[in-house]
């Protein structure tokens, strides 16, 4: 109990308190499911010829009854992520039943996660029909569409509700200003409804409105959601940084994944006031599972933008330019890329770059 | 004694509506009116245009804001070219008065004609008790269904090549339902809602629209993994009418997949089935795809009314006036308005005018990737009237 109030009146800074004096970080893994075990692997392997000073903490969320009954994450996993404030976790499968609260919802909760980052960069490499991609876009996660309120109000007649406040609202367009500041990015585009859901799009339009006027060196429109799809599938090259609400976000950034390549080549990272989680966002693909096919690329990339968020740029780098230079000669490419190389060759070609 | 029985029990009032109360033969003096719709008759529900004098037909016109104005004046050039017997009624409806009279006359004019032609409506209020007039306008008339026509111009350059997808999306309630509060300061609900009914009349909708096309398969999308009661109402009631069309496939797709699978294959679609909101979106990135928001026209459907304007609802205040707008959208949903009303002559003529001006002599407008202005455009389809 001393250990959590000194915990609150010492504030954890952003890069976490887990830190040895000899500089390593300590990181909390989550392998996941399916694939998982296979593309953290890759991914530790990869890490450790790199020389990148983290400590993998590795933890299992595979839900066990609590004593209430309901089925969650084990608290040892719980205290992990506390501890730590940095994980990178690979695909989860929630199962289908009653009783099973979804894992990433209560891993959300946990790190009150409040912002979703996705950087949709065109590859060198993986031909798409769409060249020169360099979006991210940031989705707030906590609310909004996805607030899960629903009822039957008569026989036949449903309503969901959208919940959009002024707290979240702030919190995300701020998130979205600094990382634009951070990042060096020109320019940020809130998407928004606001000529048909004028009171909710217009409360998160009014915030974003707000915090443009701290960020006088960042460039501020907003855009109809419609003008928006419209645009993007004509020439992406015009949106920069998009800051929009949990429903729009979710769609937006699964369409942006798919002008670069699919799931299987995106990044993610979800943002929060207790540390932060970054993922791969692709299924677990039980079908090739062990079979040394999958494709750690998303995992990979996931975990470099943790090193950026952690301050390890130079290492950052290196391992991403491995990454690519893979990607760009095309010889080792996995079989949902088009190639026909293994997991672990398409690794050791990494591995080899790094020197 | 047995006929002043018989003439009381004709008197009791629940018996004066049958019409025999003896075996003798019935009275054949029924109206025509009343054979009509007291004898039971399979009625098929078909919207009947209203014509007036001559065989020519009144068609309310909302030039709206923006580029309607103008593209509306391109259509009556080319109706008066022609010789279409369609008689235009504008109503202006001014942008900057809160009231909502102009509105009412308008739906008024369409209630009266049964058809309407217009651009995209602009709201300046921002008020938040103020509804958006074009969401007015689909509700009173009951617009549940709106059908966008997707399918590729081969002479305009696009990343992707040959789609046909016909996307069908409920019209009047979902996400529009335009019902919000601030329940605590600083804290918003807006309700989205899904009704039976209307989910029902819109499958329905478009499950005949695609055995009447010659359609193969119908894709729901939604998001029922996340919204379990509104979502999963609309996407049950769309499996159960599929079962009674066993002849096209149907299945369902979760919408950030769709948009995913939409850029990068869109041929396997056909036609796709939404509420509102996915439709906004998915019509946008499908428009996009097919070269953007100046070349494809919808068209409301309702039980009575039908209204017809360009594919995506754009204002384009930002080109209005300048000459470089593409009038293709609004020549378009003339056409579709002239087929529904039976004029297919004149709806053919222009038709093949416009296809022989995109693909073939690609005289095309700026956003589309061509230098022509407007006039031009509309100059060329002009002359190739009645010459293909």
């Amino acid at each position: 109990m001393a250990a959590r109030i000194i915990r609150k009146i010492v504030p954890a800074g952003r890069a976490g308190t887990a830190q040895y004096s000899t500089g390593v970080r300590k990181v909390t893994l989550i392998p996941g499911h399916g694939i998982g075990p296979e593309i953290t692997v890759a991914v530790q392997k990869i890490f450790e010829a790199a020389k990148v000073p983290i400590e993998w903490d590795e933890v299992d969320v595979t839900a066990v009854r609590g004593p209430d009954g309901k089925f969650g994450i084990p608290q040892r996993a719980i205290d992990s992520v506390n501890e730590n404030k940095i994980g990178l976790k690979g695909p989860l499968m929630t199962p289908v039943g009653k009783g099973y609260r979804s894992l990433n919802l209560a891993l959300r909760k946990e790190f009150d996660l409040y912002a979703n980052v996705r950087p949709c960069k065109s590859l060198d490499g993986i031909k798409t029909l769409y060249d020169n991609v360099d979006v991210v876009t940031i989705r707030e996660n906590t609310e909004g569409e996805y607030s899960g309120i629903e009822h039957e109000i008569v026989d036949g007649v449903v309503q969901s509700i959208k919940l959009i406040t002024e707290e979240a609202s702030k919190r995300v367009a701020q998130f979205a200003f600094q990382f634009a500041r951070d990042n060096k990015r020109k320019k940020v585009t809130a998407v928004h409804k606001a000529n048909i859901m004028r009171m909710s799009d217009g409360l998160f339009l009014r915030c974003c409105r707000d915090l443009a006027t701290q960020y006088p060196d960042v460039k501020f429109e907003e855009r109809y959601l419609d003008t928006v799809c419209l645009n993007m599938v004509q020439d992406p090259s015009k949106f920069d940084v998009l800051v929009m609400p949990n429903l729009y976000g979710d769609i937006m950034s699964d369409m942006c994944s798919g002008l670069v390549g699919g799931l299987g080549l995106t990044p993610s990272g979800n943002i929060g006031k207790n540390g932060a989680l970054f993922e791969s966002v692709h299924g677990t693909a039980p079908d090739i599972a062990g079979k040394d096919m999958a494709n750690p690329t998303a995992l990979l990339l996931s975990a470099i933008m943790m090193l950026r968020h952690l301050q390890l740029n130079e290492h950052a780098d290196k391992v991403q330019n491995a990454c690519y230079e893979v990607l760009r000669e095309g010889k080792s490419l996995t079989g949902d890329l088009g190639g026909t190389g293994k997991c672990s060759e398409y690794t050791n070609a990494i591995i080899s770059k790094l020197n | 004694m047995a006929v002043r029985l018989l003439s009381k029990i004709k008197l009791l009032p629940e018996l004066r509506g049958a019409a025999y109360v003896s075996s003798a033969a019935a009275p054949a003096e029924l109206s025509d009116f009343e054979v009509q719709h007291k004898t039971p008759v399979i009625r098929k529900q078909k919207l009947i245009p209203v014509a007036q004098y001559g065989g020519r037909h009144a068609v309310t016109m909302l030039p709206g804001g923006g580029i309607g104005p103008e593209c509306m004046g391109y259509v009556r050039d080319i109706f008066k070219y022609i010789g279409a017997p369609v008689d235009f009624e504008l109503v202006d409806i001014d942008p900057n008065v809160d009231n909502d009279d102009d509105v009412q006359y308008a739906i008024t004019t369409i209630k009266r004609n049964g058809v309407g032609l217009k651009g995209n409506i602009e709201t300046k209020s921002e008020a938040a008790y103020v509804t958006s007039r074009n969401v007015a306008l689909r509700n009173e008339l009951d617009m549940y269904a709106y059908v966008l026509n997707c399918k590729s111009y081969p002479g305009v350059s696009t990343r992707h090549k040959d789609i046909d997808v016909v996307i069908i999306r409920q019209n009047t309630e979902g996400e529009y339902a335009m019902l919000e509060h601030e329940s605590v300061r600083g804290v918003i609900e807006s309700m989205k809602v899904v009704t039976a009914s209307n989910s029902e009349r819109v499958a329905r909708f478009a499950f005949e629209f695609a055995k009447r096309n010659g359609r193969k398969k119908v894709t729901t999308v939604h998001k029922a993994n996340i919204m379990k009661l509104s979502d999963g109402l609309f996407l049950e009631t769309s499996r159960r009418l599929a079962e009674e069309y066993p002849e096209i496939e149907h299945n369902d797709m979760i919408i950030d997949n769709c948009c995913m699978q939409l850029v990068a294959r869109p041929h396997q679609f056909d036609v796709m089935l939404m509420t509102n909101l996915y439709g906004s979106i998915v019509s946008n990135v499908v428009c996009g795809l097919l070269g953007g928001a100046g070349l494809l026209s919808g068209r409301n459907y309702g039980d009575h009314y039908a209204v017809f304007e360009p594919g995506t609802r754009n204002t384009g205040t930002a080109i209005a006036g300048k000459n470089i707008a593409n009038p293709i959208a609004m020549i378009n949903a003339s056409v579709d308005m002239l087929e529904h009303l039976g004029h297919h002559f004149h709806a053919d003529l222009i038709r093949r005018a416009v296809n022989k001006t995109i693909n073939v002599d690609k005289v095309l407008t700026p956003d589309v990737g061509g230098t022509a202005s407007s006039s031009e455009v509309v100059n060329n389809i002009m002359g190739n009237i009645g010459r293909c």
